[in-house]
C-alpha cells in the first residue's frame, strides 16, 4: 500500500494456511463486501413483508408478552409489570442471539454458490446475520427504553449499561457463530444440532424467570454463558442483580476463548471450506 | 511484458472422495471416520505465464481445469506446491457470480463489483457503461429473479469484464446469450486483451479457444499434457478424444458384427496425419479392413456428424462397383477422399461396413475420429459453400486470419 495509486494485488498460495496479519488485513479490506452482504441479508428478509422490520421487535414482544403473563402467574413475582420489562429485556437479547446463531452456523454451507468462483475470508459469512439482525435489535431496545416507565421501571443511568451488554452479546454471538459455521462444513449436523441446543439453552438461561428460583442449582447457572450476557440486559431495565459478577465473568472469558479459536479454526480452513461444498 | 503473471511450481490439488454409504454410517455413530480414497485432480503443474498472456486450458471433463482456475482465483489452495499470481484477479467463472435474487440489478451490480474487488467509487464510474453493455437499462431497478435467463447472464458478464482486472479468468462463458451478444463479449474480451490483461481462458468451445489464445494448454487426468501453440494443442486434445474412445470401446473386439477388422486408421489432412485442418482443405481417411471370413461385394459407408449431432455428410459406395469377392484373411486398403468443405467446428467422422443388399452390418466404427475445421470469418453453419459477397461486383472478402490475428 506504500503506491497509493497502483497497490500490487499478489496471492500467493502453498498448503499452509494464510499466514495471520495478511488473513487479517484482509477482513479488513473486506468490510464493504461483509456491509453490502448485511444489507442484502437484512433487505431479502423483509423487503416483501408490509410491516418490514416492526416484525423484529413484534416477535420479540409477544414471545416476552406470553412468557410474563404465564410465568407471573406459575411462579411468584412481586410486580407483574415490573417482570414484565425483565422478560422483555432478557428475551430480546435471546432472540437477536438464536437467530443469528440459527442463521450464521449454516451460513458458510448456505454460500457456497456464492463462494465457489471468488475468495474472501469465509469468516465474513457468519459475520452477515449478526450485522443485519442488528438494526431488529436496536429497535427493539429503543422500543424497551420507551415501554420501560409503563412497566413501573423508571428510566436513569443504569440504562448506559446497555452498552456493555450490547457488546458482549454481539462478541459472544459472532464468536460461536464463527465456530458453529467452520464446524458445519465439515460436520452437516451442526444444524440439528443447534436446533436442539438452543431449544434447551432458552429454559437453563434465566430469562423468563429469575435465577434465585433455581435455589441450589443457581450457581451451575453462573456457568452458562449467556447468563452474564442476559443479566447486563436485564440490570439495564430494571435494577441491580444480586451476584452478577460471576456470571458476566464467565460469559466474557468464554467469549474471548470461544472467539479466539474460532478466528484460529477459520483461518486454518479459509481456503478448504470450499473443497468439502 | 516479461513479467510473470503467473507462476504455478509443482501444484497439485488433493480430493478426498468419500463413500456415500459410510456416510450414513457416519450419521448413525458421529465419530467413526468415513471411508475415504484420495484423488489428485491437478498433480505436479507447472505453469508460468507472462503479464498480457492470453492462454487457453482445455482437455476433457474432470482433467482438472476448473481446479485449476479456482486456485487461480484463490478459493482453494494446492495440496502441494507453490502458485504465484501478481494482480487484480476477476473470475468469470459461470456468470452471475453472487446474485441475489431478490435485489435488483442495480444492487446486484454493487455486489458483484465488490466481491471482484472494486470499491463503491469505483463501481459508481463504471455503473452505466455495465448496464449499457448488458443492455438491461428499462429492467436495471428490477429484482433479478425477474429476469430471463438470458438477461441474468449478460448482466453477470457485463459485471465482470467491466471490472479492468489484471488477470481475468474466464470458464466457458462466451456461449452467453443470442449470437449478437457472443460477438459482443468476444470484442469486449479483445479489447481487454489488447489493454494488457492476462486472460486464462477455460472452455470447451475450441473455437473461442482458438480466436483468442494463441497459446494453450492441454489437461489430461490433472496433469499438463501439451503447453504450446494452440493448434498443436487443439491437434493432441482432438487425438486423446480418439484414443479414449478407441480404448473405450476395445476397437476390433467385440464390436465387429459381419467379420471385419478395421486396423490402422488415419486421418490426413494435406500435409500428412491432420486433426485441424482449414475450410476446403483435400482430406483423407485411410484404413485396412481384414476380412475374417469371405464376403461378396460388401458396401462402405462413411458419415461426418457435427458435435450437436447433425449429420454433415453420409457417403456410401456404389455396390456395383467393388463387386468384388474378398478371401478370409485378405486385407484391403480403404481411403475416403473429401474436401473439407465444412464451417469452422468440430466434426467427427465414422466409417461402416455392410452386405451388398445394405441389410447386414459387417462393421460399424466404434470410435469415430474427430478433428477440427477452422473458422472461416463470417461462415458459419456446417457447409462452407465457398460464399463471396460482391457489391457492383466489387468482391467482399473476409481477410484470411480469422479472429484476433497476431499470436
Amino acid at each position: 500500500m506504500a503506491a497509493p495509486s497502483e497497490p500490487v494485488h499478489l496471492l500467493e498460495l502453498d498448503d499452509r494456511p494464510d499466514r495471520r496479519r495478511p488473513w487479517f488485513a484482509s477482513l479488513w479490506r473486506h468490510r464493504d463486501v461483509l456491509g453490502i452482504l448485511a444489507r442484502a441479508d437484512f433487505h431479502a428478509r423483509y423487503k416483501r413483508a408490509t410491516f418490514g422490520v416492526l416484525w423484529a421487535v413484534a416477535v420479540p414482544v409477544l414471545q416476552s408478552l406470553v412468557l410474563a403473563v404465564v410465568f407471573s402467574r406459575v411462579i411468584r413475582v412481586g410486580d407483574a409489570r415490573r417482570f414484565g420489562a425483565y422478560v422483555l429485556a432478557g428475551v430480546l437479547a435471546w432472540s437477536y442471539f438464536s437467530l443469528t446463531v440459527t442463521a450464521a452456523s449454516t451460513s458458510i454451507v448456505d454460500a457456497s454458490t456464492l463462494t465457489d468462483k471468488v475468495w474472501f475470508p469465509r469468516a465474513l459469512l457468519p459475520t452477515v446475520p449478526c450485522l443485519a439482525n442488528l438494526p431488529g435489535l436496536l429497535v427493539s431496545i429503543v422500543c424497551l427504553v420507551i415501554a420501560l416507565p409503563f412497566l413501573r421501571a423508571d428510566i436513569g443511568p443504569r440504562l448506559l449499561l446497555l452498552v456493555p451488554a450490547l457488546a458482549l452479546l454481539l462478541a459472544f454471538t459472532l464468536a460461536l457463530g464463527l465456530a458453529l459455521a467452520a464446524l458445519d462444513v465439515y460436520f452437516r449436523d451442526v444444524k440439528f444440532l443447534v436446533q436442539a441446543g438452543l431449544l434447551m439453552w432458552f429454559y437453563v438461561t434465566p430469562v423468563a424467570y429469575s435465577k434465585d428460583l433455581l435455589g441450589a442449582l443457581a450457581r451451575y447457572a453462573d456457568f452458562n454463558p449467556l447468563t452474564g450476557v442476559v443479566a447486563l440486559f436485564q440490570m439495564a431495565a430494571v435494577g441491580r442483580q444480586a451476584h452478577w459478577q460471576r456470571p458476566v465473568l464467565v460469559s466474557v472469558v468464554t467469549t474471548v476463548v470461544v472467539m479466539a479459536v474460532a478466528l484460529e479454526f477459520q483461518r486454518r480452513h479459509d481456503r478448504l471450506f470450499t473443497d468439502l461444498l | 511484458m516479461t513479467d510473470t503473471a503467473i507462476r504455478l511450481e509443482g501444484v497439485g490439488k488433493r480430493y478426498w472422495k468419500i463413500d456415500e454409504r459410510a456416510m450414513l454410517l457416519r450419521s448413525l455413530l458421529p465419530f467413526a471416520r468415513p471411508q475415504r480414497t484420495e484423488f489428485w485432480a491437478l498433480r505436479d503443474i507447472d505453469l508460468s505465464i507472462g503479464q498480457g498472456d492470453v492462454v487457453g486450458v482445455i482437455g476433457r471433463n474432470g482433467a482438472g481445469k476448473t481446479t485449476l482456475l479456482r486456485m487461480l482465483a484463490g478459493v482453494t489452495r494446492p495440496t502441494a506446491g507453490r502458485l504465484r499470481v501478481r494482480g487484480r484477479v476477476a473470475p468469470l467463472i459461470s456468470v452471475g457470480v453472487g446474485f441475489h435474487r431478490e435485489m435488483s440489478g442495480r444492487e446486484n451490480v454493487y455486489v458483484n463489483g465488490m466481491l471482484l474487488g472494486l470499491s463503491k467509487r469505483e463501481i459508481d464510474r463504471r455503473f452505466d457503461a455495465i448496464v449499457d453493455f448488458a443492455e438491461l437499462e428499462d429492467f436495471i431497478d428490477t429484482p433479478v429473479k425477474f429476469y430471463s435467463s438470458g438477461m441474468f447472464m449478460r448482466l453477470g458478464f457485463a459485471a465482470a469484464v467491466h471490472t479492468d482486472p489484471e488477470v481475468l479468468l474466464v470458464d466457458e462463458v462466451l456461449a452467453v446469450g443470442d449470437v449478437a451478444f457472443q460477438v459482443k463479449c468476444v470484442e469486449r474480451m479483445k479489447e481487454i486483451r489488447e489493454a494488457g490483461t492476462t486472460i486464462v481462458l477455460v472452455s470447451h468451445n475450441l473455437q473461442s479457444v482458438r480466436i483468442l489464445c494463441p497459446r494453450a494448454v492441454v489437461l489430461r487426468h490433472g496433469q499438463v499434457e501439451l503447453d504450446g501453440p494452440v493448434e498443436d494443442a487443439i491437434a493432441r486434445h482432438h487425438q486423446i478424444l480418439t484414443e479414449e474412445a478407441e480404448a473405450h470401446h476395445g476397437v476390433g473386439e467385440q464390436h465387429y458384427v459381419g467379420g471385419v477388422v478395421v486396423e490402422e486408421r488415419e486421418l490426413l489432412g494435406p500435409e500428412g496425419p491432420a486433426h485441424y485442418v482449414e475450410a476446403n482443405a483435400p482430406m483423407r481417411l485411410r484404413f485396412k479392413a481384414r476380412f475374417e471370413r469371405e464376403i461378396d461385394s460388401p458396401m462402405f459407408g462413411f458419415s461426418i456428424v457435427a458435435t450437436d449431432g447433425t449429420v454433415a455428410s453420409r457417403v456410401f459406395s456404389p455396390v456395383s462397383l467393388v463387386h468384388r469377392r474378398f478371401a478370409a484373411g485378405q486385407d484391403v486398403l480403404v481411403e475416403l477422399r473429401f474436401t473439407a468443405r465444412l464451417a469452422g467446428g468440430t466434426y467427427r467422422i465414422a466409417e461402416s461396413m455392410t452386405t451388398s443388399d445394405g441389410l447386414g452390418l459387417l462393421y460399424n466404427s466404434p470410435a469415430p475420429v474427430t478433428f477440427e475445421v477452422g473458422t472461416r470469418h463470417g461462415t458459419y453453419g456446417i457447409a462452407d459453400l465457398d460464399a463471396v459477397v460482391s457489391v457492383d461486383g466489387v468482391e467482399l472478402r473476409h481477410e484470411r486470419t480469422p479472429g484476433l490475428g497476431v499470436p
